[in-house]
């Protein structure tokens, strides 16, 4: 926070063409000369300074999600004495806002005016998807630290995004060969926003769910953004005979969607399962007890047993006045882990470099979701069987099973 | 079916209580108010605020009420300078309060979703036509109801809803009769802001408070006004019984095209009747 | 609420300037473009690309301003054309071709059909319905972009859109394709303008001044309305592709309801009627939007709203009020 004024006249400077005046401008003054979109950067000088533009969301309805990205990022960075190896890390933050419309404009703001070398950041998958050119450009590299959406890493790939979160399908896959192979075969009813994660979750789920020899009973997508009431839907459940619901949601659908599973009398008769955003961070408070017994999959629970996660959250609670660390928190606290990692190896700060020694980290051993690595640029790492529990009265995601690695799911 | 028939009734009283405000303002003043679904966000924060016990949630109607009422006052006071402006800038105006006010209330209560408890006793379920229904959703349909024929039989039958028809109906005829129709207007735009808190109240328990809740509701509201057919009171309880249903029992007969049944509902009354059903030819000109 | 204008409103064109104002405006309005032209030689790529996207905001907000200034129908869902527009000039892009004129001519003629299947619904209204009812569509066609994942890519939007190309050159160096932005934008705000200078563009100001008068000297009003509608959805198709060239991508953001009240803001703080107000007011809202968006704590609609507020009781003519002292009073729709 405290660089704000100096991002802010920067900025202005830039619009008003008095750029010439600084370093990382006067490099390039003129916009037509040859192809080189990108600005000098400030890399080269060895063993200097990196520069990271953090671009997460300040403002908008995924504000509290920007909040824990930011915390997890400089936790690592304080618990590290703010350095890559050699390297002294400076964080330029931007704004990504709720959409494309605010972010991508943001991160090509840290790229173009701030001169970055590294993005770190993005919510938004449109976002994510949507600045591909910009970086391919520019030849930076971005690591993704939530957006969930498969063409990331799937259909739209290049060598300069990557990603340190999980894809919506791979969270659904292991739920849904979990559901198969625990007497669900049958009777298993799918509901989900009608926008595109909610249908990536869906299929993915689908497919590992038939895979196992399981099939679905019927799925229904509700209206995004617009709806908290659920009663249609809900009757809709129950007249189709289930006998247990997959569901995904977040932030306010989910907290509205579990309580009403409970008040219309579901939550006794049909179990209901969930990807693990439906009852992660602060919306498991908001469906207190409606929320009980409700089981998710994530690649992640403060409640994971392991060395690593227990200091993390330790760390996480002194730092942040008690508040307990999220999946978000943890992407991004990683995305500082592999690219420390890649520092040690790399030749230069560019893109390619970077993406080369990215490649080359092999299974990062020391994260608090236990140990991952890499596979086409995100990550393959183990999902948590999880369930809410209500340990000496605080709701919590109690693991019940590690059900082992798992892959983004094949196209 | 017979549950998603009464939801549609706990839902349609819900939204006639947010817009029936919406619809008399217009009428009677030709505002666009805008900051109409801001009102019923800060109902709805209030109740997230202090619900929990009957207390609180009773002091949070209270509170809702004077400062609804204390809003729409404002509101209308800000709006008459512009009375001789076009809609544009009213609705501008609105606009610009409706970002404000949305953004205050983020600053002062966060920009997590939080929940709002129904009172204690109302917080469980009940059996009703072989179906578990949320107790607090019946009580709902039965304060809204009441509260629909309260606002009916003042705007129809008294002497203050005489005024207030025959100010929606010619304001200069009522100005000359000696009446000083921008006190009428302070009053019902008071008024309605105050339904407009109090159903962000009542309709806490259901849709929860969250940034963004403020143009939902608002669009629902327009919807329903549009249907019912602007500045009538019967007209919005139409058209509010009307969306409840379409809300409802329209998502659950066709699900597929659930995000698109409002709109669709929408588009079909106005190519049928582009006045609404209860409007008078008069609303079409202006 | 009748207007009480008596005079024939085709006398609305500026009366009798003296040689020096009318001739002050043409050398400011080329000097403008001279400077906006040779601007990407001076400026850094980051702020070409703002300044590119100034553009495509200004050609849209003078779209809206056709409707909002001109005719006096105030759309609240303009954005819905503008987004029609990006993302069939982006959709034809990925799959057919992206060489110059037919993204452009796709985008217009999708915001043309689009304007055309929705304002025979809008123009039989008025006033405040007409809000609503722009709202309404500009909400559903939102929604449709969202749902209908086979055409629109869905809420993760349509990306992969490949550089405008010009006689087979991919434009994407900054300034090459702001230059392309800038050319089309002037041509776009100058047929705009000649619309709104023309004796149609006067019947449309009549119209907007008293309709029913108009009505009474034979002009068929709902055919004038209904044809500027749909011409300032063609020009709103142009920006839309414009916006396409600009970022490659498009997104329900586009279309949204904060988009077109964006570039109402815009309008308003130009002043309503004045095509180079728009311009100006969406430099100032892209500006403001972009350097405020990360101080303040993201409460950036705060400042947003205080400057709703603000313009529409201090500048009841925005800024184009500042300059001229005003021509009639007590102006009613």
């Amino acid at each position: 926070m405290a660089d704000q004024p100096i991002l802010t006249r920067r900025r202005l400077l830039s619009l008003f063409g008095a750029a010439a005046t600084l370093p990382v401008l006067s490099a390039c003054g003129s916009s037509v000369g040859g192809g080189d979109t990108g600005s000098g950067g400030s890399g080269g000088g060895g063993g200097g300074t990196v520069k990271v533009g953090l671009v997460v969301p300040q403002s908008g309805v995924y504000a509290a999600l920007g909040t824990d990205l930011q915390r997890g990022w400089e936790l690592w960075l304080q618990q590290n004495g703010g350095k890559f190896g050699d390297y002294t890390v400076e964080t330029v933050i931007a704004d990504e806002g709720e959409g494309p419309p605010t972010g991508v404009p943001a991160v090509q703001k840290v790229l173009q005016s701030d001169g970055v070398d590294v993005v770190v950041g993005l919510v938004n998958s449109a976002t994510a998807l949507g600045v591909k050119d910009t970086l391919t450009e520019a030849k930076k590299l971005l690591i993704v630290t939530n957006a969930g959406a498969e063409d990331v890493t799937r259909a739209q790939r290049t060598p300069y995004i990557w990603r340190s979160s999980f894809t919506n399908g791979q969270i659904a896959a292991a739920m849904g060969t979990h559901l198969a192979s625990s007497g669900f075969k049958d009777g298993v009813y799918l509901i989900a926003p009608d926008y595109a994660a909610g249908k990536e979750v869906i299929a993915g789920f689908t497919s590992a769910f038939e895979a196992g020899g399981g099939t679905v009973l019927a799925s229904a997508t509700t209206p995004f953004g617009t709806t908290t009431d659920y009663q249609p839907f809900l009757t809709g459940i129950q007249q189709a005979g289930a006998k247990a619901t997959f569901c995904f949601y977040s932030g306010a659908e989910a907290i509205a969607f579990v309580k009403q599973y409970q008040q219309f009398g579901l939550s006794s008769t049909i179990p209901l399962y969930g990807s693990g955003f439906l009852t992660e961070g602060s919306v498991l408070k908001q469906q207190a007890d409606a929320a009980l017994g409700v089981q998710t999959t994530l690649h992640y629970s403060d409640q994971i047993d392991n060395p690593a996660n227990k200091a993390f959250v330790e760390a996480y609670k002194g730092a942040y006045g008690g508040e307990s660390p999220s999946c978000f928190s943890v992407q991004s606290y990683d995305a500082a882990n592999v690219l420390n990692r890649a520092l040690a190896s790399a030749t230069a700060l560019d893109g390619d470099a970077l993406s080369t020694a990215l490649g080359g980290i092999g299974t990062v051993d020391d994260s608090p979701r236990g140990p991952w690595e890499f596979e086409n640029q995100t990550p393959k790492q183990n999902i948590y069987l999880r369930k809410v529990e209500n340990v000496e009265g605080v709701l919590v995601n109690a693991i019940v099973q590690d059900l082992g690695p798992q892959s983004q799911p094949a196209a | 079916m017979l549950v998603s028939v009464l939801n549609g009734f706990a839902i349609g009283f819900l939204l006639f209580i947010l817009a029936v405000g919406l619809s008399l303002v217009f009428g009677m003043m030709d505002v666009l108010n805008l900051a109409h679904g801001a009102l019923f966000l800060g109902g709805a924060y209030l109740g997230a605020a202090l619900a929990g016990s009957w207390g609180g949630f009773l002091a949070a109607l209270a509170v809702a009420a004077v400062a609804g009422l204390a809003a729409g006052a404002l509101l209308s006071l800000m709006t008459e300078p512009l009375r001789n402006r076009s809609h544009l800038d009213q609705a501008l105006l609105t606009l610009g309060v409706a970002f404000v006010a949305a953004e205050a209330l983020i600053i002062v209560f966060g920009d997590d979703p939080l929940s709002v408890p129904a009172p204690p006793g109302l917080d469980g379920s009940v059996t009703v036509l072989g179906a578990t229904y949320p107790t607090y959703r019946l009580v709902l349909i039965g304060v809204g109801a009441v509260l629909a024929i309260v606002v009916h039989v003042v705007v129809e039958r008294t002497r203050i809803g005489a005024l207030v028809r025959a100010t929606v109906a010619d304001r200069e005829m009522v100005a000359a009769l000696g009446v000083d129709n921008r006190l009428v207007k302070v009053v019902v735009f008071g008024v309605g802001s105050l339904l407009a808190t109090t159903a962000g109240v009542l309709g806490g328990p259901i849709y929860g408070a969250r940034p963004g809740l403020d143009a939902t509701v608002l669009i629902l509201a327009l919807v329903v006004v549009v249907i019912g057919g602007l500045g009538s009171v019967r007209g919005a309880l139409l058209g509010a019984l009307i969306i409840g249903q379409v809300d409802t029992l329209g998502r659950l007969l066709l699900p597929e095209l659930a995000s698109f049944v409002l709109f669709a509902a929408l588009a079909l009354v106005l190519v049928l009747r582009p006045q609404g059903i209860l409007g008078g030819a008069g609303a079409r000109a202006r | 609420m009748t207007a009480v204008q008596t005079r024939i409103p085709v006398a609305d064109a500026p009366a009798e300037p003296n040689r020096l104002r009318r001739g002050l405006p043409r050398i400011v309005a080329v000097a403008v473009v001279l400077v906006l032209a040779a601007a990407p030689l001076f400026l850094a790529p980051f702020a070409t690309t703002t300044l590119t996207r100034i553009v495509v905001f200004a050609l849209f907000a003078v779209s809206l301003d056709l409707l909002v200034g001109i005719t006096g129908l105030p759309s609240l869902g303009h954005a819905a054309y503008f987004g029609a527009g990006a993302y069939a000039a982006g959709w034809v892009s990925i799959n057919v071709t992206a060489e110059a004129p037919v993204p452009l001519l796709v985008g217009a003629a999708t915001g043309a059909v689009a304007a055309a299947l929705t304002g025979w619904i809008t123009v039989r209204t008025g006033g405040v319905f007409f809000l609503m009812l722009t709202l309404a569509i500009g909400e559903t066609v939102q929604q449709l972009a969202n749902t209908w994942e086979d055409a629109t890519g869905g809420a993760n939007g349509l990306t992969g859109v490949p550089s405008v190309r010009l006689a087979g050159e991919p434009l994407v160096n900054a300034g090459y394709l702001y230059w392309y932005v800038l050319a089309i934008g002037v041509v776009g705000f100058a047929l705009v303008w000649l619309v709104a200078r023309s004796p149609w563009g006067a019947a449309l100001r009549g119209i907007r001044d008293n309709e029913p008068r108009m009505r009474a000297l034979g002009y068929p009003t709902a055919v004038y309305k209904y044809a500027v509608f749909v011409l300032a959805g063609s020009v709103a198709g142009v920006a839309g592709s414009l916006l396409v060239a600009q970022q490659r991508l498009v997104t329900p953001a586009d279309l949204s309801f904060l988009t077109s009240s964006f570039a109402l803001l815009a309008v308003v703080i130009g002043g309503a009627g004045s095509l180079w107000g728009a311009c100006l007011g969406a430099a100032v809202v892209v500006l403001v939007r972009e350097t405020l968006g990360a101080s303040l704590d993201g409460h950036g609609p705060l400042v947003l709203g205080l400057v709703f507020v603000l313009v529409v009781y201090l500048l009841p003519r925005g800024a184009a009020g500042l300059r001229w002292p005003r021509r009639d009073k007590g102006r009613s729709t």
